[in-house]
C-alpha cells in the first residue's frame, strides 16, 4: 500500500513537472534561447525523476540508467530540433 | 522439411511488439535503437544547420505577407485599444526597407547592424525628422497575422504598436537569405515628425516615383544575387510602401520542422503506446524503466512541438 501510494506520488510530480515545463515552454513562445533552455531543462528532469524513481524502489540498474538517459536525450532533441532553426 | 515462415513472421512482429518469452521491449525499443534516433536527430539538425551554409538558398520559409494586412491588423489592434490609426508614411517605409536590406547585405538580424548603425540613423538618412520613433523586427512568418500576433504577444513590441508617442508608420517585407537560409524579413518603423507640416502631401506623386525608382536602382546593385521577380506597390491613399514578391525555396524548413518532429516523435511515441497496451494484454513483466512515464513525456512533447513551435522570431 505504501509502496503505491509512493508510485502515485512519484508519478504526480512527474505529470507536474511536466505540464509546467511545457507551459513555460509555450508561455515564452517567442523566446528561442528560452524554449531551448527550458527543453534542456525538461530533460534533465525526466532523467532525474526516472533515476531517483528507481532508486528509491530499489529496482535502479545500469540499463534502467542507460534507458533514461536516452529517453531524455530524445525529447531533447526532438524539442531542440525543432525549435533550433 | 523444415518451414521457417511462422518463425520468421512471428520474429518480425517483435519488431514492433514487446517479446514474451524475452520479457523484452520492441526491438525497435531497445537500447539501441533509442541510440539510433538520437543519432537520426542529431544528423538531421547538422544537415539543418550547415547545409545552408555550403548551399545557401536551399533551405528557406515560404511566406505570404502583405504591407496592406499588416497596416490593417496593426491599426485594428491600436483602434480596440481606443487609439488612433497609425497613417503609412513613404520615408519610413523606405527606411525600413533599407534597413531590411542591410540585414541580408552584412547577414546580421539585430536592431544594430555590426558596424553600430541604428534604426534612428536609416530614418534619418531618409530626412524624416522625427521626435519618437521606433522598430519592430520579425522573420520566417508564413503569413501577416502572425507577425502582428507574435509582436502583440511581447510586451516591449506591444508597447510600440499602442504607443500614442507615433502617428506614422512604415513597413518593408523583403524577401532574402539570411545566414543561409532564404526567408522574408518584416520590418515596421513608426516616427512621429518633429513638425506637423511634414505630413503634408505636397508633389507626392513625383516623390513616390523618385522613391520606386530609386530603390529599384539599389536592389539591383546591391542585391543583383537575390534579384526580386518584380517589386509591387501598395496603395493606401496616394502613398505605397514596397515589398518584394516571394521566391519558393527548395525545402521548406517549417515544413520539415514539423514533418520530422510529428512523425519521428508520433511514430516513437505510438511503439510505446503498442508496448503499454500489449504487455498489458500478455501480462508480459519486464526489467526495464517505466514505459507508461516514456510514453508520458514523449506525448507530450510531440504536442508540445506542434505547439510552441513559434511560426518565427521577433526583434
Amino acid at each position: 500500500m505504501l509502496r503505491e501510494e509512493n508510485h502515485l506520488r512519484h508519478y504526480l510530480i512527474l505529470i507536474l513537472g511536466i505540464l509546467t515545463f511545457v507551459f513555460l515552454i509555450y508561455y515564452f513562445k517567442y523566446y528561442n534561447n528560452v524554449q531551448i533552455i527550458l527543453a534542456g531543462g525538461l530533460s534533465a528532469f525526466y532523467c532525474l525523476w526516472g533515476i531517483i524513481h528507481h532508486a528509491v524502489e530499489g529496482r535502479l540498474s545500469r540499463l534502467v540508467f542507460l534507458e533514461y538517459i536516452l529517453v531524455g536525450l530524445l525529447v531533447f532533441l526532438l524539442l531542440f530540433t525543432a525549435l533550433s532553426i | 522439411m523444415y518451414n521457417s515462415l511462422p518463425i520468421e513472421k512471428y520474429m518480425f512482429i517483435h519488431n514492433f511488439l514487446p517479446h514474451p518469452y524475452h520479457r523484452s521491449r520492441a526491438r525497435l525499443l531497445s537500447h539501441k535503437a533509442l541510440l539510433v534516433y538520437n543519432v537520426f536527430l542529431i544528423l538531421f539538425f547538422a544537415f539543418t544547420h550547415y547545409v545552408p551554409k555550403i548551399y545557401p538558398g536551399i533551405l528557406g520559409y515560404a511566406s505570404d505577407i502583405k504591407i496592406s494586412e499588416l497596416l490593417n491588423l496593426t491599426n485594428k489592434k491600436r483602434a480596440a485599444s481606443g487609439l488612433s490609426e497609425l497613417n503609412i508614411n513613404n520615408e519610413l517605409s523606405k527606411a525600413a526597407y533599407k534597413k531590411a536590406q542591410d540585414m541580408f547585405a552584412k547577414d546580421y538580424w539585430a536592431h544594430v547592424s555590426p558596424d553600430g548603425k541604428e534604426p534612428w540613423d536609416f530614418i534619418l538618412a531618409e530626412k524624416y525628422d522625427y521626435s519618437y520613433a521606433g522598430e519592430n523586427l520579425a522573420k520566417n512568418f508564413n503569413t501577416s497575422k502572425e507577425v502582428v500576433e507574435a509582436w502583440f504577444s511581447s510586451p516591449s513590441h506591444k508597447d510600440n504598436l499602442l504607443s500614442k508617442n507615433y502617428d506614422e508608420i512604415g513597413f518593408a517585407v523583403v524577401n532574402g537569405t539570411l545566414d543561409g537560409y532564404k526567408t522574408t524579413l518584416v520590418v515596421q518603423m513608426f516616427g512621429r515628425p518633429r513638425t506637423p507640416s511634414y505630413l503634408a502631401k505636397v508633389n507626392e506623386e513625383s516623390i513616390n516615383e523618385k522613391i520606386l525608382e530609386s530603390v529599384k536602382e539599389e536592389s539591383v546593385v546591391e542585391n543583383s544575387a537575390e534579384l526580386p521577380k518584380s517589386l509591387e506597390t501598395e496603395t493606401n491613399g496616394n502613398l505605397f510602401t514596397l515589398s518584394y514578391i516571394s521566391l519558393p525555396s527548395v525545402i521548406d524548413v517549417s515544413t520539415a520542422q514539423k514533418v520530422v518532429g510529428l512523425t519521428f516523435g508520433g511514430f516513437i511515441t505510438g511503439l510505446f503506446a503498442l508496448d503499454v497496451w500489449y504487455s498489458k494484454r500478455k501480462a508480459i513483466p519486464k526489467f526495464t524503466g517505466h514505459t507508461l512515464a516514456h510514453l508520458s513525456i514523449l506525448a507530450i512533447t510531440v504536442i508540445g512541438i506542434w505547439l510552441a513551435l513559434s511560426p518565427g522570431k521577433i526583434l
